[in-house]
């Protein structure tokens, strides 16, 4: 008896010592994984007129200044409209991708129908092919349907929207798993396929609906190359990341760096608080799409 | 032509068996068929009008007259080129006015689009000539037609894959597919910047690229493709692998009994999936320079020597390091969901038998753990593989490729990978010839990638494996 | 980006530009055909729009308007006033979208039709966009025009062949050196220099993996790199010598350069750091002033001793600014488009862009304003001239091909213990590409 409860305390004591170096582990991790945000959040209150009176970079600011933001909401600078170009952009693939990743996943998952099996590979195979091979051709087909330039918006969330069809492995995935009972059971009963669609599976993919629309809303904010060809120098056109780029590659833009931090925290923070808020069904899709491959 | 290929699985001979026995069955309906039928082969639906299935009857009549007017007024012109892509110059005159002669581009694309278009229009038609011998046979079994509305209503229950698939189907066909095979006929001509259209022309020139870029001497782009394409599928297996191992790690350090605030510790994690990478991405590269931030305080802290900055960008090896310790903060966040997620799915008991047993955690981890996840994640580790070997931001948004090397050709630096390289190509050299061509070589790099592990995949094996 | 800048000429570079270049018209007014995209193509030397009556009107329609994000204002400003003077011009209105100087070349090249009317570009892109039928050629009254306004070096660079197909816009794109005074109190040698950055624990910057920049060893020890080209833009020759005992020189002194503790790659004053000295532009004047406040000073580029012995001064590139205009299918577009052009490159405007954003003049009436003579930069930059060439055109693959030459060097692979004859045998490699391009 004395010997097991010396055993258990032992096991406690060594639980204890494991858990203080996963604490330290974290720590650590957790600093790294935060410092280039804090530099950035910093750096974003340095002004460009303190930024280029001095050759040395610095985190702390010297004055705390706001001027970079006010000069993003100045009407020099595009900034709110990159900004609206790209919000726009995002929900609209958002909503549109989502709704076609449903259809198309619906119809794979419980419809057997001539030529299914060779449409899921045809799409995996053309999946293999690098996105950006076939850029320079979208771009004219674009700008022969008016969809560059001053028109670069809908074309952009066209191009985001016209090939989701072929991203649903992961929603397929999920419909897999709905019991086909139910819908058997609806059929019985005279529900026609669309309105088991609608009245049934639907309500069951909440979580699925919502992880491919945040996905589907992130990635346009990153969207750097295809939209700066698409706006083809349209400055009016550009979302954020081919505007706030800009500035920093370009030598045109000189001492707008600390500007781009101010734009890029910008940025970041509705899509973070967007992304915290549905972390949870982030995580379910993920762990879906793992699973399922 | 998704119709006969799905029938006869029997490779290209069963294909062009499976044509042939097509084509005689066509001439058996026309033979057999009554006079509707047989005006149906000319106009189309002409006997689904008769038999007074309106519906069908203006749907295969207006693909008809849709094909004929498309053909007509806009393909033909371009189809006739498409041996030649076009040999009309452009007129430039002394002051700048130009007067453009044929545009290659178009050409080629239009040219495309209508031969696609005409073999769907062949497929459309057969499916019209069938479609009168079934009517033909229901009428004579002394059925009635279907009604318009209870062709409508099919679309919404027998037939809902069609109305789903087909806005979907569609969307792929014309930002995927058409362009996808434009690009790969780029591959075969010599469309560069000295023959752009619309003021030049270019044309065939078969094998040539793909000579060129598989060439070893001087001039050719041989070594500097392997050279690459090692950087790849070395960038590529580190990407996926140690992301997979230490997002893992942290997974379980963070699932730990005892561990509190696991929330927060996720939260912070995950930010690197939230903000979006050309803002962090490039903000760290800026960090890295040789006279940014992390430097400066080195120095500033005396410890590195002025002059001895660490060459993060500039030294190829650090360079490559760098990017795939980069990819770990922005990838470790994302498999420490995933492996959170599957973690949990592991049935306790298991653990509880191993521990009964005396196993510690170390080899709890390697028996139960490690396995459990290698099987259910196998397929997801290919895709991510793959994934990366296409992965275009980090490297993009940190080194662009840099540093260029004599050793390398055509701008390709060495941290390039394949895909950045293409990018190069196509916006800064605008050499679409060749980056067409390295566009397939990486389809052909990923297609035979994926073959060949796939059938390695346990899950793909053992289907029934841990359930 | 490399070569997207700005500088200034004087009367001293039109002297050195003229004997340096032959004038595009050395030829004469001679009828040429030539031919495009290989094969025969009418050109007809007609100039459609050449009438010496104007028009009532013009047309109407929207000019698109490309130049660098810092002059996007002025142009604007300028544009509407030229189209306001003339009510035959009011059918227009204009549009002056920021588009960096090499994103506009790159953007006209891949898609003419979409490009704008009118952009700016720097000078060594002039080659790709003729053979890219990108730009419209000038008429011969055009043309006459820019040579009588212009200095004869710029003149020289807005042509490819005997065809001139630019408007100067600014004298020229060159670089000289910024330094803090109280750090480096010599600026003759480049050694010197290094070695006060040294011993100050400041930085010395230079882009010397830049193509653009690197050619201020290899020129300055007597070096050659030249390209001729075709009317139609294509590159029919190079002249080229750096691999010779005088490139294994310059190449020398970059890797020792690159050696300096003092030594950063790079050639912008604002993302420069503990910055001591700099080679760079005229554009970049405003950014040095700020940077080094009382301290600024300016001086052509210093000399430095090669490991023959023998000092060399170091050399480079002038080049120019132009503006250039679309080949248009409408003939009053076209014409409008180059009474546009004209006025934004008039004496009148370069005189007022100077004043707004210090862009030197290339018109040879705004090169004597005393403003223009007066200015510190600009007459470091004329120094320095002296001891440059004109920069002709360069195919696109020369820059990427020279910066994987030095990167090289700064990423360790080539040191100062590679022997002269493996230097050498980079330098071959690096001759040969070079002229590989032009065939």
């Amino acid at each position: 008896m004395s010997n097991n409860s010396v055993r258990v305390a032992s096991m406690k004591r060594k639980q204890t010592t494991g858990n203080i170096v996963a604490y330290i582990v974290l720590i650590v991790i957790s600093i790294i994984w935060l410092t280039p945000f804090v530099c950035l959040v910093l750096q974003s209150f340095i002004s460009r007129a303190e930024f280029m009176s001095t050759s040395e970079v610095y985190l702390i600011p010297k004055t705390w200044s706001l001027d970079n933001y006010a000069y993003l909401f100045s009407k020099d600078c595009n900034f709110v409209r990159w900004y609206i170009n790209t919000l726009v952009i995002a929900t609209f693939v958002s909503i549109i991708q989502t709704a076609i990743v449903l259809c198309v996943s619906y119809a794979l998952s419980r419809m057997r129908f001539a030529g299914r099996t060779f449409l899921m590979k045809f799409w995996l195979i053309l999946g293999m092919f690098p996105g950006f091979l076939t850029m320079i051709c979208l771009y004219f087909i674009l700008r022969e349907m008016g969809l560059t330039q001053a028109g670069a918006v809908p074309g952009l969330i066209l191009v985001g929207t016209a090939s989701s069809g072929m991203g649903y492995y992961v929603c397929k995935g999920f419909f897999d798993t709905i019991p086909k009972a139910l819908d058997e059971a609806a059929r019985i009963d005279g529900a026609s396929r669309a309105r088991i669609f609608a009245i049934i599976t639907l309500p069951m993919a909440k979580p699925i609906v919502i992880y491919t629309a945040l996905v589907a809303f992130m990635a346009p904010w990153c969207d750097y190359v295809f939209a700066s060809y698409v706006a083809f120098g349209y400055s009016k056109s550009y979302n954020v990341a081919v505007g706030l780029q800009n500035w920093v590659w370009t030598n045109d833009y000189q001492g707008f760096f600390t500007r781009f931090c101010a734009g890029g925290l910008l940025v970041a923070i509705p899509v973070t608080i967007l992304f915290m808020a549905l972390q949870k069904y982030y995580v379910e899709g993920v762990t879906g799409g793992a699973v399922k491959g | 032509m998704n119709g006969k290929k799905r029938k006869n699985s029997g490779g290209i001979g069963g294909f062009f068996r499976g044509i042939g026995t097509g084509c005689a069955n066509i001439v058996k309906i026309f033979a057999e068929g009554d006079w509707m039928t047989k005006v149906s082969f000319l106009i189309m639906g002409f006997g689904c009008f008769v038999r007074k299935a309106w519906l069908r009857g203006i749907a295969f009549l207006a693909v008809e007259i849709a094909y004929i007017t498309y053909m007509v007024t806009f393909g033909w012109k371009y189809l006739k080129d498409i041996g030649t892509l076009g040999v009309v110059e452009s007129v430039k005159q002394r002051g700048g006015k130009i007067i453009y002669g044929d545009n290659s581009f178009f050409i080629l694309l239009f040219g495309i689009v209508s031969i696609i278009l005409t073999i769907l229009f062949i497929v459309v038609w057969v499916i019209n000539v069938h479609e009168q011998k079934n009517e033909e046979e229901i009428l004579k079994k002394g059925k009635r037609m279907p009604y318009v509305s209870e062709d409508f209503a099919t679309l919404l229950d027998k037939h809902f894959d069609k109305t789903l698939l087909t806005i979907p189907v569609l969307g792929v066909f014309i930002f995927t597919v058409v362009p996808i095979i434009f690009m790969i006929c780029v591959a075969f001509t010599n469309y560069d910047k000295n023959h752009q259209s619309p003021a030049n022309l270019f044309t065939w020139v078969g094998f040539e690229n793909f000579a060129k870029l598989l060439n070893f001497g001087s001039g050719g782009f041989g070594s500097t493709f392997l050279s690459v394409l090692g950087w790849t599928l070395i960038w590529a297996f580190f990407a996926t692998f140690l992301n997979y191992f230490l997002g893992m790690g942290v997974a379980i350090l963070i699932n730990k009994k005892g561990i509190k605030f696991k929330k927060m510790w996720r939260t912070i994690l995950v930010l690197t999936i939230a903000v979006p990478q050309f803002v962090s991405l490039l903000y760290i590269y800026k960090m890295f320079t040789a006279d940014g931030l992390v430097n400066s305080y080195l120095i500033a802290w005396g410890i590195i020597e002025k002059g001895n900055e660490i060459p993060f960008w500039t030294n190829p090896t650090l360079a490559r390091i760098m990017i795939i310790v980069v990819n770990l903060w922005i990838g470790i966040p994302y498999l420490m969901l995933v492996a959170t997620g599957i973690l949990m799915n592991i049935p306790d008991d298991l653990y509880e038998a191993a521990r009964i047993d005396g196993a510690n955690s170390w080899q709890m981890f390697k028996s139960i753990t490690l396995p459990y996840m290698l099987f259910v994640t196998g397929p997801y580790l290919l895709t991510s593989f793959t994934g990366n070997i296409n992965n275009f931001n980090v490297i993009f948004l940190l080194t662009q490729g840099k540093p260029l090397s004599n050793s390398l050709a055509e701008n390709a630096g060495r941290t390039d990978l394949l895909v950045t390289w293409l990018y190069k190509m196509t916006v800064q050299d605008t050499n679409y010839r060749m980056a067409a061509v390295l566009g397939i070589l990486v389809f052909a790099v990923v297609a035979i990638i994926s073959l060949v592990v796939y059938n390695m995949l346990p899950s793909v094996k053992d289907e029934e494996g841990f359930q | 980006m490399r070569k997207t800048n700005k500088l200034l000429a004087t009367s001293l570079v039109a002297a050195m530009a003229v004997s340096a270049f032959a004038g595009c018209s050395k030829s004469g007014d001679t009828t040429t055909t030539t031919t495009a995209g290989g094969s025969s193509s009418n050109t007809t030397t007609a100039a459609p729009v050449e009438t010496t009556e104007a028009p009532a009107s013009y047309g109407e329609g929207t000019i698109t308007i490309w130049v660098a994000e810092n002059v996007v204002d002025f142009t604007k400003e300028y544009a509407q006033k030229f189209i306001n003077s003339n009510e035959a011009y009011k059918g227009y209105t204009v549009d002056v979208q920021p588009v960096g100087e090499g994103e506009a070349a790159s953007n006209m090249i891949t898609d003419v039709q979409s490009g704008a009317d009118i952009y700016g570009f720097a000078q060594d892109q002039l080659a790709r966009l003729v053979s890219a039928s990108a730009i419209a050629s000038l008429s011969e009254a055009d043309q006459a025009w820019v040579e009588a306004q212009n200095d004869a070096g710029a003149a020289a660079a807005a042509c490819v062949g005997d065809w001139a197909y630019a408007y100067p816009m600014t004298s020229d794109n060159g670089y000289f050196l910024y330094y803090d005074k109280s750090v480096v109190t010599d600026a003759s040698t480049l050694e010197g220099i290094l070695k006060q950055c040294e011993d100050a624990g400041k930085n010395f910057y230079m882009e010397v993996n830049g193509g653009w920049y690197n050619t201020a060893f290899f020129f300055g020890t007597g070096c050659e790199l030249t390209y001729e080209s075709d009317t139609d833009g294509n590159f029919t020759k190079c002249n080229v010598n750096y691999a010779s005992d005088n490139g294994v020189v310059a190449f020398k002194e970059i890797i020792d350069t690159v050696a300096s503790k003092a030594f950063q790659n790079g050639s912008s004053v604002s993302n420069a750091t503990n910055l001591a000295a700099i080679v760079d532009g005229t554009w970049d004047a405003n950014a040095a002033k700020e940077v080094f406040g009382d301290n600024y000073a300016c001086a052509k580029l210093p000399t430095f001793t090669g490991s023959d012995g023998n000092t060399y001064q170091m050399s480079g590139f002038g080049g120019f600014k132009l503006l250039g205009v679309k080949p248009q299918e409408d003939d009053l577009k076209l014409a409008m488009c180059n009474l546009l052009a004209q006025y934004l490159t008039s004496e009148e405007v370069q005189l007022a862009r100077y004043e707004a954003v210090g862009w030197g003049p290339s018109n040879k009436a705004a090169q004597t304003s005393e403003a223009v003579k007066a200015d510190e930069a600009l007459a470091a930059l004329a120094e320095q001239l002296a001891f440059t060439i004109p920069q002709g055109q360069y195919p696109d693959g020369y820059w990427s091909r020279a910066t994987a030459l030095v990167d090289d060097v700064i990423t360790g692979v080539i040191t100062q213990s590679t022997s002269d004859s493996d230097l050498m045998g980079y330098l071959e490699s690096f001759q040969n590409d070079c002229i590989s391009y032009a065939e």
